[in-house]
């Protein structure tokens, strides 16, 4: 019963929350209470499933299986859940120490960790869908959050791009259960192999384009660098460190598992438009000054690597995926929280995030290219190879660009942010730092991740 | 019967997609709207089946399938609560921005641009 206490937790404390007023310092330390409760939770469970193989598995309602709605958790559920409830927790803890502005943000915040947590968690299609709109419609409200007119606007497109998105994922998964009967992923996923290409082409095709939009890939990116400019940092840390995580693990869960012939089959394009958003991301970052807006378009190409690693595919692809995604979703939150602040060793934190963006050791980005290199090597491209290398360049520039833009220019001198919020920020940097110096837990998470979804056989 | 689910389905989903992309919020919500309501339609034509109301007991009849039923109507409740939140976010956007126009928004959108790039030249 394990798998339901993240979930139960943060459900009930995000209802019994939004009750209460959230702007009050106690309400919103209650909130990261329970946030801590789940994580350990899902931390307790993360270690279960990956050291001992055994995927745990509960069909709700004390249904047989096959017929009840299953939540089960698997290496690459879990490790995705486990990461984003870690930068939620570590935003979350931003906010809070620093003051909530509107009375709904602690519960929104905790309903998204359910939603994350429910999506990465699941067993079944349908149920994928339920889990991944909670989480998205909590993420619209939390793109408004900060109150100034520009966010309304931005928050707007935001959610009417991510809508169609998920309203073609929903068609998707009509589709699906059309041709194949069934919502179980394990079975939908067995099925499939005999479905006729050109009806399940359509249905990869549905499927890629929202995960694309969720993910901010390339073609679909245009909302991303208005919602994360001058969005909060906390926010800004939740939509690009935790909610992308939804576009990366269903790329891999429907690609990887469900949709693995398509897959197969679209692998050229996936990796075109993957190095199309490498390259537009990292040039776009260089040609900005902004921080905030360097880091959306960083986003862009960060998203780029994963698409080319998933297009390589196979055991090495997925576990480069898998750890690309998971390095640059601390980066992200470390990035976006330690941005704003001031003091005593926050540019050192900064400096780790922009390392470990441009993959230097000894952060944990270093394996992350690394990764992604084995994989470029795998997959015997020198094309490849050549483009990794040349966006980790590229990174390398516009990170230290802003990092001297912000920390090496004479400025007035303010004072030193709350001991708190350095406190999280270098959290978070040592976190990169000792995933850099001891990865072998990282890159076990990525081979049993990968393992899970079949491609390790 | 599915050609003429599939035929209202389009029509439902191009009248959406042609609303969207028009500069008036509150036709984008319509377009959403409509979208979402085209991939309720889908949800229940992915199931179509002839049958009794599935409800125990069956008495010797086969039941339609009522997954599709169960799907269709969490759609439904899902596309009413976002349809609730963009209108409150276009109603936030005509409180603080006096217009609904997604071109005049972006024009004040770089104004405010230029404006922050003046000052940055100052410093």
């Amino acid at each position: 019963m394990l798998i339901v206490a993240p979930l139960a937790i943060t459900w009930v404390a995000a209802v019994a929350l939004a009750l209460l007023d959230g702007r009050r310092r106690w309400v919103g330390w209650l909130a990261v209470a329970a946030l801590v409760a789940a994580t350990a939770a899902l931390g307790v469970l993360t270690v279960a499933v990956v050291d001992g193989e055994d995927v745990e598995q509960v069909v709700a309602g004390g249904w047989p299986a096959g017929v009840g709605i299953v939540l089960r958790a698997d290496a690459l559920g879990v490790v995705f859940a486990l990461l984003s409830l870690v930068v939620v927790l570590a935003a979350l803890t931003h906010e809070v120490a620093s003051g909530v502005r509107t009375r709904g943000f602690p519960a929104l915040v905790l309903f998204l960790s359910t939603g994350l947590t429910g999506l990465f968690l699941t067993g079944d299609v349908f149920n994928f869908y339920v889990f991944f709109e909670l989480a998205m419609i909590s993420g619209y409200v939390l793109s408004a959050y900060g109150g100034e007119a520009r966010h309304y606007g931005a928050a707007f497109v935001f959610a009417v791009v991510n809508l169609l998105g998920s309203f073609v994922f929903l068609i998707a998964v009509a589709a699906l259960y059309h041709v194949t009967g069934t919502l179980e992923m394990a079975v939908v996923g067995e099925r499939m192999t005999a479905v006729d290409p050109e009806t399940s082409i359509l249905i990869a095709v549905g499927v890629f384009l929202a995960f694309g939009v969720k993910l901010g890939l390339f073609p679909f990116h245009f909302w991303l660098p208005a919602v994360y400019v001058g969005a909060s940092p906390a926010v800004a840390a939740i939509l690009s460190g935790a909610l992308a995580n939804i576009g990366a693990y269903g790329l891999l869960r429907f690609g990887g598992e469900l949709l693995t012939q398509e897959l197969a089959l679209g692998a050229t394009v996936v990796i075109v438009i993957g190095s199309a958003s490498v390259v537009y991301g990292a040039l776009q970052a260089l040609s900005r000054r902004d921080a905030g807006e360097v880091l959306a378009y960083s986003a862009i190409g960060q998203a780029g690597y994963v698409l080319i690693a998933l297009g390589v595919g196979g055991p090495v692809g997925y576990a480069a995926a898998v750890v690309y995604a998971i390095v640059n979703s601390l980066n992200k939150a470390l990035l976006f929280l330690a941005a704003p602040l001031r003091g005593w060793l926050i540019g050192a934190a900064f400096a780790v995030g922009a390392f470990s963006v441009a993959g230097v050791p000894p952060t944990a980005g270093f394996f992350g290219k690394l990764e992604l290199f084995r994989a470029g090597i795998d997959a015997e491209s020198a094309a490849l190879v050549a483009l990794l290398f040349l966006g980790g360049a590229l990174s390398f520039v516009y990170m230290f660009q802003i990092y001297q833009y912000r920390y090496w220019r004479n400025e007035r001198r303010t004072d030193p942010s709350p001991a708190v919020l350095r406190g999280v920020a270098l959290a978070l940097a040592a976190l990169v730092v000792a995933m850099g110096v001891w990865p072998e837990p990282l890159l076990l998470a990525g081979r049993e991740a990968a393992q899970s979804l079949g491609g390790g056989q | 019967m599915t050609l003429l689910f599939a035929l209202a389905v389009a029509v439902l989903f191009g009248s959406g997609a042609y609303l969207l992309l028009k500069p008036d919020l509150f036709r984008i919500v319509v377009g959403i709207v409509l979208v979402a309501n085209a991939a309720n339609l889908t949800l229940i034509a992915s199931g179509l089946s002839r049958g009794r109301s599935p409800i125990l007991p069956f008495g010797g009849e086969t039941p339609s399938d009522p997954l599709v039923q169960a799907m269709t109507v969490t759609a439904i409740v899902i596309g009413m609560a976002v349809t609730a939140l963009l209108l409150a976010l276009a109603y936030r956007v005509y409180t603080t921005h006096d217009t609904v126009d997604l071109d005049e928004l972006s024009h004040a959108e770089a104004l405010r641009e230029k404006d922050l790039e003046r000052e940055e030249i100052e410093v």
